[in-house]
């Protein structure tokens, strides 16, 4: 057992949940106005893909999170239109854009860089990892907190903000209003439609931020679906989460400490599928518990779920 | 003129989307450096040129068939069922297991594994409606969650005790399946099986099903309306466990003779990165869940992926460039969701309906 559980198996949690954290985070905002995003791991493969891409065309990595951002947003502008004006299906317009972002990073992979599978550039700069010189020497928060990514603070942070903004700000009140009764909402005042816009082009800013950390954060390059389904985790984290700030950090904590453990399942020699399993059967699980109430009205009255 | 109106229109948008749908693939081919009607050509020939590679679009069409089969009678139902990933792995995994183990004849081996894989996929499927129709688990959720629950215990499955060792590959398979236990070919020395003929018989029986008898109408109506279901006395939760039991058998159907006629054998990973599932899915909205279109989008969309292959082989253009106009196309198509929900909401100003 020791050599499961250690200081370093947290250090590892963190940097795999923050991908994790980012997307759901969007995942809540979308949700909490009746958008059900499928599209997460769409929108952070093609993070991923334009972070690797702004990376090696202005070989800076602040250009190259603004160029995954900016591309990302285009992406869930689209979304938007599709869903809230033209009122499509919110499902099928989320699978349609998982496609398509794996269909063209996969293309744009042969088009730009001519290249199949994966692209590596040994001249690319990745996130900077921080060590900050006083807390480095504590004893336990030292190694935990060791060569982390800016990225993965901002995740917690963002975190923070959100639940100020939910539950402490007018705005988010609004906010909150307009998902949980539209009509209500609109006969007051409120905005509907702008929130959910706001929502879905936030939610493509966290995948970015997501995707960028995928690509740039532990190791710097870009393989062929490397999302490789955690933008169905993040949205099973929202789910988990209640789309609560608070809940899915908690769940994404969980999901990040198993996928570390996997990790390290891997590394011994032993199956990892029941690890990898384990995220989803305690979803699964926590589904008999927490019935998403608002979830499932809001669902209803996109009249695409199962009820 | 009406009648005429009548058949045409509801083709009407399937069409521009496969016209918005091509013109985005032009656009890419532009952008990779390709010449768009050449590649178009390679597409086609890809796709249907030659006995050979028309027969290997059916076969590859024929999983894709039967999955998209299940989806719609799942969404006609009014179910969203987005398990069939995991749905045809575990009737796949059945079907390999039974042609594998089971003593006696080959042709019943393989009658009882293409049962075996449509009950593994069927109550794979029903234990996600059970947990919603008895839970309230959301069905939408659950089913995708299964998926990977799935594919993950058959990847286990076949990684440790059932895993081939007599060959050197280090892959994650089962063994493979006695020649005698194959599905036959329709003709011989070409990759089309008898699973095709399967599956375009599940279209004609469904068609039917839907359109001509008590069931198929209690389903479209609980599709359609379910308070007025409720109303006339369809019972919500029998009607999904057996919508839910169909829909997913029908995806391990697909499972079952994809492994029987063309692979012989579960390997890790051959059903999920094909695809097969998510295509499925896509036919059947494409079709906008009618058991006969879902045929006709379920061979288009394999096309598009058997063309990208012939493009990838002979000119520079990757064989993505398919599976960008399979996406561009089903996001143009969803807005048709748009064009009858306009209607449905003009129709309830009119007849007064409550909801």
């Amino acid at each position: 057992m020791e050599q499961l559980f250690d200081l370093a198996l947290i250090n590892s949690a963190l940097r795999v949940l923050t991908p994790i954290l980012l997307a759901a985070l969007g995942g809540a905002l979308c949700s909490r106005v009746g958008l059900f995003n499928v599209g997460l791991e769409g929108f952070m493969l093609l993070g991923a893909f334009a972070a690797v891409v702004g990376n090696h065309f202005f070989g800076n990595v602040f250009y190259a999170i603004l160029f995954a951002i900016a591309i990302v947003s285009i992406f869930s502008f689209i979304f938007a239109y599709l869903s809230i004006n033209l009122q499509a299906n919110v499902i099928v317009v989320g699978i349609a854009m998982n496609a398509l972002a794996a269909g063209l990073t996969t293309f744009s992979l042969r088009a730009i860089f001519d290249v199949k599978g994966a692209f590596y550039d040994n001249t690319m700069v990745g996130l900077p990892k921080w060590n900050i010189p006083i807390i480095e020497d504590i004893p336990v928060i030292g190694p935990i907190l060791a060569g982390l990514t800016p990225l993965v603070y901002l995740s917690f942070l963002i975190a923070g903000l959100m639940w100020y903004y939910f539950y402490r700000t007018k705005n988010g009140f609004r906010f909150l209003a307009a998902g949980e009764n539209p009509l209500a909402a609109k006969s007051v005042g409120i905005r509907v439609r702008r929130y959910q816009y706001g929502a879905v082009l936030a939610s493509g800013v966290l995948c970015a931020l997501a995707g960028a950390q995928l690509s740039l954060g532990q190791v710097t390059m870009f393989t062929e679906g490397m999302t490789a389904g955690r933008g169905f985790i993040a949205l099973v984290a929202t789910m988990l989460g209640q789309s609560g700030p608070l809940g899915v950090t908690a769940a994404s904590l969980l999901f990040g400490f198993m996928d570390a453990l996997s990790i390290r399942f891997q590394g011994l020699a032993l199956p990892t599928h029941f690890t990898q399993m384990l995220p989803y059967v305690v979803t699964i699980l926590a589904m008999f518990f927490f019935k998403d109430k608002s979830f499932q009205q809001d669902a209803l009255k996109q009249g695409s779920s199962s009820r | 003129m009406n009648k005429w109106t009548k058949f045409t229109l509801p083709l009407l948008q399937p069409i521009a989307a496969i016209l918005v749908g091509l013109l985005a693939g032009a656009i890419a081919i532009m952008i990779a450096g390709g010449d768009i009607l050449q590649t178009y050509a390679e597409m086609w020939k890809g796709a249907f040129g030659g006995m050979y590679f028309f027969t290997n679009t059916l076969s590859r069409a024929t999983p894709i068939i039967l999955i998209g089969l299940g989806a719609a009678f799942a969404f006609r139902a009014g179910f969203f069922n987005l398990g069939a990933e995991g749905q045809m792995v575990f009737g796949a995994l059945s079907a390999a297991l039974v042609g594998l183990y089971m003593p006696g004849p080959g042709w019943l081996v393989c009658i009882a594994a293409i049962l075996a894989g449509v009950i593994a996929g069927g109550l794979w499927s029903v234990m996600a409606g059970y947990f919603d129709a008895r839970f309230r688990v959301n069905l939408l959720i659950s089913t995708l969650l299964l998926n990977y629950v799935a594919v993950l215990f058959a990847g286990y499955l076949v990684a440790y005790p059932l895993k081939d060792r007599s060959g050197s590959a280090a892959m994650a398979q089962s063994e493979m399946l006695d020649n005698s236990v194959w599905l036959p070919k329709l003709i011989s020395g070409m990759p089309l099986h008898v699973g095709f003929v399967l599956a375009v018989l599940a279209a004609l029986i469904i068609f039917v099903l839907l359109k001509r008898s008590v069931i198929g109408y209690e389903v479209r109506m609980l599709g359609g309306n379910p308070l007025f279901a409720l109303f006339g006395g369809v019972k919500r939760g029998p009607m999904m466990l057996g919508a839910m039991f169909f829909s997913g058998g029908l995806a391990g159907l697909g499972g079952a003779v994809e492994i029987l006629g063309s692979q012989y054998r579960y390997i890790d990973g051959a059903l999920s990165t094909a695809d097969y599932a998510w295509t499925g899915i896509m036919a059947a909205l494409l079709a906008g869940s009618h058991p006969i279109g879902t045929l006709i989008a379920s061979i288009f969309l394999a096309a598009l992926q058997t063309g990208g292959m012939g493009v990838e082989r002979n000119t520079e253009v990757p064989l993505e460039v398919g599976a960008i106009i399979q996406a561009v196309l089903i996001l143009f198509i969803s807005a048709r969701f748009t064009y009858s929900f306009l209607k449905r909401r003009k129709g309830n100003k009119s007849d007064g309906t409550a909801v």
